[in-house]
């Protein structure tokens, strides 16, 4: 009876740490930068000096901050290259899944881009864009077509960040469609082919249902990247672009914390950036457990 | 699909990732921050005596290009050389990413020794405790001679707890960088046009005319393939606001001043210079590195030179000099001249050590030379200073204007004097449709001035409170 519960509390003590090393970890490098900057988000903190409260301050200031507004409606709308990258890449996906020769060798290119380190990226594509020597506007010009100078206008800047999140994005989400794709069982088109279903029917029928969980994955850890996108920009518009037209949030963030000594302000900002993600990625929860059906 | 519990916690998990950007750690509670920062004062110079022989470690930060890293790690290193008894760890980064990391290491109380910083954030850093007061090291040390220093670039790290500019010394300046503007010598050759007067500044008409003449479309593409300059706004337009009589802020450093119907004149040539003289390339054109590329391909009359690009123009197929901006209606010319202070932390366990390497890096006759020969910078010493200008062999050769706005009429840029430069920043965020034609300066000026007023009272409003 003794030694048994020994045994029991040395594998339990054991247990624990094992498991302490990732509990450690998550509490100091997460749950307490959080609640930090939760309370952070209530103070008028510089950064360097004491905090003090002062209450719902920031975020009354928040409500009617330009800039704030407008690093938001950037953000939201280049998130525009969500859809379109999910399209091409489950279109692409479906090309690689016919067996056209040299997969693999596909697979790769369009890969390439998911493991390159996005500041090399950016400052490549800031190279590809530029107005007099850039790759795209010399590749328009084969059509007789005359470039715009894509990071310093503001109607282009966004679609150019968008392009470049689309190529870089792509063939991860390729890849995990592809993967989709291959454990849908034959048998199904078998049953469709059939009963007469053409090759759309299909499509609609069978393949889009059943790769859905994926696309419901991708959708979600996209519009939580989407959100805190920030690296592209700060290297190919360090000032925000062309009146501020390519500054997102996590972009305002950073220069209010950093640049402007307003870390409490900019906290506020991290908050409600946190709200959103968690009150959208919540909603297309509860969609997803609603629309969705089990194929047996 | 994903169990509740499952749901939950994945939610959690993407709440938590989400909000951690902001605070990364950082307790400086506000006793030890006071503490430090009297104790900077009173430390007495016995106490870290240097002749002891143990090893003494200093971290010192900075940013540069490379030409710049490779000449200060070599200063650092002949330092090193001199003071067997100190050893000196570098850490460097890339310049857009300097102020982050340095004021992520202040957030997180790991100040490093030594440091560059920027001169508009020395209220802030002197107010919360983070700078080290060099005063009694640098006013006591028989081997500083302060007269012999650029005065602009000291007063820039002085602060008397009120204004910027006066009292003690927080950092000492690693160097001045006076923004000068450069002519291609040989392109006014070739067209035949007499050179510039290097005393006698162009007024706007006149540098009008000159442009207009360089301005060339050479293959008849209907496509310009020369032209007359190329500014941009964000480091150019001071010249054209402040020689003609107007500036951002009034002397007190409380009020925008851009209504200023001066201001608004000098804004409207500027943008002129593009949409009614036709003189440089248009924002679609060119953005800044274009109009670099431009005028180191010889393809632009007038163009801003600064001491740092010296080592780089030096390899130009063509030869280029220096002469004052254009004169607005004051008749003079105007400039800024930019600067990065070296500090160190109020915490540093050596601070005996710490303002040691700063005074080798700023003042002593050693470092400078290194720096100088490795030309990125203008030297700190102006005996040093007026003999190296003297030099009109190397490129450029009227290096005495660089002295002259330093000595002169070089000014600090405006966002410098104001707790933090968010004010100032917006005038640039939201000026290209100025520059485009769009809009109007007097417009513009007129419509900006009370946002950037607002910013300005909360960097006051931020300031007084950082004093408690």
């Amino acid at each position: 009876m003794i030694t048994k519960s020994n045994l029991y509390r040395k594998e339990k003590i054991y247990g624990f740490l094992f498991i302490l090393p990732p509990l450690l970890g998550l509490l100091i490098f997460t749950l307490y930068p959080m609640i930090y900057s939760i309370y952070g988000s209530f103070t008028d903190w510089d950064g360097l000096g004491q905090m003090s409260f002062i209450g719902l301050s920031n975020f009354k200031d928040l409500w009617t901050d330009e800039l704030f507004h407008k690093a938001l409606f950037n953000t939201l709308f280049m998130m525009l290259g969500i859809p379109i990258g999910i399209v091409l890449a489950l279109l692409l996906a479906l090309g690689l899944n016919r067996g056209v020769p040299g997969t693999t060798a596909f697979r790769v290119i369009y890969y390439v881009p998911v493991i390159s380190s996005l500041a090399a990226v950016s400052i490549m594509w800031n190279w590809a864009y530029n107005g007099d020597y850039g790759l795209v506007n010399q590749f328009l010009d084969l059509f007789g077509i005359t470039g715009p100078n894509w990071m310093a206008n503001k109607f282009t800047v966004k679609p150019a960040l968008i392009i470049m999140a689309v190529w870089k994005g792509v063939g991860y989400t390729m890849l995990l469609y592809l993967a989709a794709l291959q454990s849908v069982s034959r048998s199904y088109y078998e049953a469709a082919e059939l009963d007469g279903a053409n090759g759309f029917q299909a499509f609609w029928h069978i393949t889009w249902p059943m790769v859905r969980p994926v696309t419901f994955f991708i959708i979600v850890t996209n519009i939580i990247g989407g959100s805190q996108i920030f690296t592209e920009m700060n290297i190919m518009t360090p000032t925000g672009g062309p009146e501020y037209a390519s500054a997102s949030v996590v972009f305002y963030i950073w220069q209010k914390a950093f640049g402007n000594f307003q870390m409490g302000y900019a906290s506020a900002m991290a908050v409600v950036l946190g709200v959103f993600i968690f009150v959208v990625t919540l909603i297309q929860f509860r969609m997803n457990e609603k629309q969705s059906f089990d194929v047996d | 699909m994903l169990k509740k519990k499952g749901w939950l916690t994945s939610m959690s998990l993407v709440l938590a990732a989400s909000v951690v950007l902001a605070g990364c750690g950082g307790n400086n509670n506000a006793s030890s921050n006071d503490t430090a920062a009297t104790n900077a004062g009173n430390t007495t110079k016995k106490e870290a005596s240097s002749d002891s022989k143990e090893t003494k470690n200093l971290t010192f930060m900075f940013r540069g290009g490379t030409d710049e890293q490779k000449a200060y790690e070599g200063v650092v290193k002949q330092f090193e050389a001199d003071h067997p008894n100190v050893k000196v760890k570098i850490i460097v980064t890339a310049a857009d990413q300097y102020a982050t990391k340095l004021k992520a290491s202040i957030t997180g109380n790991s100040v490093p020794d030594v440091f560059y910083f920027e001169s508009g954030d020395l209220k802030a850093y002197v107010n919360s405790g983070v700078l080290l007061d060099l005063t009694s090291y640098i006013e006591g040390n028989s081997n500083i001679n302060l007269d012999n220093i650029w005065k602009y670039g000291v007063d820039l790290y002085r602060y008397d707890g009120n204004m910027a500019g006066q009292g003690n010394i927080y950092g000492m300046p690693k160097d001045v960088g006076p923004f000068a503007l450069g002519y291609n010598k040989t392109m006014f050759e070739a067209a035949g046009i007499p050179l510039p007067d290097k005393d006698k500044p162009y007024t706007w008409d006149e540098f009008i005319k000159v442009a207009k003449q360089l301005t060339i479309d050479k293959d008849g593409d209907g496509k310009l393939d020369q032209f007359g300059a190329g500014f941009n706004v964000n480091w150019a337009l001071q010249a054209f606001v402040w020689s003609n009589g107007a500036d951002w802020i009034d002397s007190t450093k409380t009020k925008v001043t851009i209504d200023d119907p001066k201001f608004a004149e000098a804004l409207q040539f500027f943008a002129d210079m593009q949409n009614k003289y036709g003189i440089t390339p248009s924002t679609e054109q060119a953005q800044t590195l274009d109009t670099y590329q431009r005028w180191m391909k010889g393809e632009m009359a007038f163009f801003p030179v600064g001491p740092w690009d010296m080592s780089t123009y030096e390899k130009l197929p063509f030869d280029y000099d220096l002469i004052p901006y254009p004169a607005g209606s004051t008749g003079k010319s105007a400039t800024w001249t930019g600067s990065l202070g070296i500090g160190a932390s109020a915490k540093t366990k050596n601070p005996e050590e710490a303002v040691e390497l700063i005074n080798y890096l700023t003042a002593s006759k050693e470092g400078m030379d290194a720096l100088v020969k490795a030309k990125v910078q203008i030297p700190n010493l102006v005996d040093m200073a007026t003999e190296w200008a003297a030099d009109t062999t190397t490129k450029p050769a009227n290096k005495e204007e660089f002295l002259q706005i330093v000595e002169d009429y070089g000014r600090v840029l405006p966002g410098h004097y104001t707790y933090n430069a968010e004010w100032y920043n917006l005038f640039f965020t939201d000026i290209q449709p100025v520059i485009d034609g769009k809009v109007t300066a007097a417009e513009y000026v007129k419509s900006e001035q009370p946002k950037m007023q607002k910013l300005l009272d909360k960097a006051i409003e931020q300031e007084a409170k950082s004093k408690k």
